[in-house]
């Protein structure tokens, strides 16, 4: 009986600590990730990416409408990674570092990546 | 648009531009892949130069029309440059026609060679570094302000005296290292978004960054001082250096310190063999 309510105790921290820090980094902000993503002093996206409702796109990466059809839930950590700083995946590449450069905060980076997922619910 | 718009100038139409950018596009497959190897790993175009000559044309076509109809605004600094040359200035009594030319017929040509190499000031002297040296040495006039109206305009009309001479720069010899320290910097990343002139101006060049079009670096120093609508006024290559330089948040350097001599070596190289056409204009 008793033994039966600690393990109960202890599965529902076991719970709590495996889910805890996936919780709290999907504390991030769609309607946020949308004006970082869109605003020229901030991540300027459009820059080099097509993005919903952005006008006169670049070109030098690639549609993040059509990328993010490859990345779901699962894939998290690696979008994030890749914000952070994209010379972990290719270490030439033209994208700024917007975490270790501190061109976007930490929370910023954390709503842009809820606003690229939310790519895959709409329509 | 600008009351600038409604002269005319029928002596440098700005088909020189639209002349420009064809030769630009039959020198610059001749060129694909030269360049000394100093160490650094160059960056291949993207996108094949078939392929950028159409994208840019399709961008920037139109507005060379537009310019060769309305003229270049340019066009009036150039003729202060012309009443500058001839202007007495300094305790010598002298002007720069003194000693090059009542409209600087010795000065012929003479551009095309520059930026170059020269033992007196063990580094690269550009036309705008001698048009200072020449003031404060042989007229005894105060040194003029880089990227100043005056100092804009002289050598605009300096090196109009080249307009047509094919660019020919020598990057041997004691000019070697100077070149490889412009290279250098030229692949070197910078600023908070961490980005080399060459990533944007070579490897991407023909991309959209926004709503600008990447130019090839091929065609970047054979028509400068030239006119930029966006600055609404005639500036020289290396307010240009400075501007992009900004665009990385990096920071930019001062006008002819050493570095941006040499970084003007290493690009004017690269438009080695194209006709000087100054001035230019951009938007
Ligand atoms: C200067 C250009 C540039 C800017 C600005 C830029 N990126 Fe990128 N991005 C690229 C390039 C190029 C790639 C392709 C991969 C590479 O070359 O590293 C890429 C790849 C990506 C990828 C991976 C796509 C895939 O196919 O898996 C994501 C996600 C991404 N960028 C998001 C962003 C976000 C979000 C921003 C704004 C905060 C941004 N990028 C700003 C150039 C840029
Ligand atoms: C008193 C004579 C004298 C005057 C006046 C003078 N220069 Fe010079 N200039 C020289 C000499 C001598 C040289 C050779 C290099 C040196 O000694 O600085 C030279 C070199 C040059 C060169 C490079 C020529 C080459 O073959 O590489 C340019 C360009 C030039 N001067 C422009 C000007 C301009 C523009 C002015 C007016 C602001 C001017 N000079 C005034 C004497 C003069
Ligand atoms: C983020 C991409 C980017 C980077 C990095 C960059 N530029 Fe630019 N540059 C541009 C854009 C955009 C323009 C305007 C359109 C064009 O001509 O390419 C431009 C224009 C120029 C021009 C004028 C081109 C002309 O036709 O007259 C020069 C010269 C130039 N850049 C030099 C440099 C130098 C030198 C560096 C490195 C210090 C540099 N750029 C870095 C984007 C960039």
């Amino acid at each position: 009986m008793r033994k039966g309510k600690i393990t109960a105790l202890g599965l529902a921290l076991a719970f709590l600590f495996l889910f805890l820090p996936a919780a709290a980094l999907a504390g991030g902000n769609a309607a946020d990730g949308k004006k970082v993503v869109d605003t020229k002093k901030l991540g300027n996206c459009a820059a080099c990416h097509v993005v919903p409702g952005m006008e006169f796109p670049g070109d030098v990466g690639p549609n993040l409408v059509e990328a993010m059809k490859n990345y779901s839930e699962k894939d998290r950590t690696m979008l994030r990674e890749r914000i952070f700083d994209e010379r972990k995946f290719n270490p030439d590449t033209i994208m700024p570092p917007f975490g270790t450069n501190k061109i976007l905060t930490s929370q910023q980076i954390d709503d842009v990546v809820e606003y690229l997922l939310s790519f895959n619910n709409k329509k | 648009m600008r009351r600038f718009f409604h002269f005319f100038f029928k002596d440098y139409l700005i088909l020189t531009f639209a002349i420009g950018l064809l030769v630009a596009g039959a020198g610059r497959s001749a060129f694909a892949g030269a360049g000394p190897a100093s160490g650094i790993k160059e960056y291949k175009q993207n996108i094949s130069t078939a392929e950028y000559e159409k994208r840019y044309n399709a961008v920037y076509g139109k507005f060379t029309e537009q310019m060769a109809e309305q003229g270049n605004p340019a066009g009036f600094v150039l003729d202060d440059g012309r009443d500058l040359f001839k202007k007495v200035e300094g305790s010598a009594g002298k002007s720069c026609a003194s000693c090059h030319g009542e409209n600087g017929e010795k000065l012929e040509g003479v551009a095309a060679a520059y930026p170059k190499y020269d033992p007196a000031i063990k580094g690269i002297n550009t036309v705008a570094l001698q048009i200072n040296r020449c003031r404060k040495d042989h007229m005894g006039a105060p040194e003029l302000k880089y990227e100043s109206y005056n100092q804009v305009a002289l050598e605009l009309y300096v090196k109009s005296l080249s307009n047509g001479v094919p660019i020919n720069v020598s990057i041997d010899g004691p000019a070697r290292p100077f070149y490889e320290a412009g290279e250098a910097y030229y692949y070197k990343r910078q600023g908070q978004l961490n980005m080399s002139c060459a990533i944007c101006h070579v490897k991407y060049a023909g991309h959209m960054i926004r709503a600008n079009l990447l130019s090839n670096n091929r065609h970047h120093a054979d028509h400068w001082p030239g006119y930029r609508l966006k600055w609404g006024k005639t500036g020289s290559l290396q307010k240009r250096f400075r501007g992009c330089n900004k665009k990385v948040r990096a920071k930019p350097l001062p006008f002819q310190c050493e570095t941006y001599r040499d970084l003007e070596l290493y690009l004017t190289y690269q438009a080695n063999g194209l006709p000087v056409e100054v001035p230019g204009f951009r938007m």
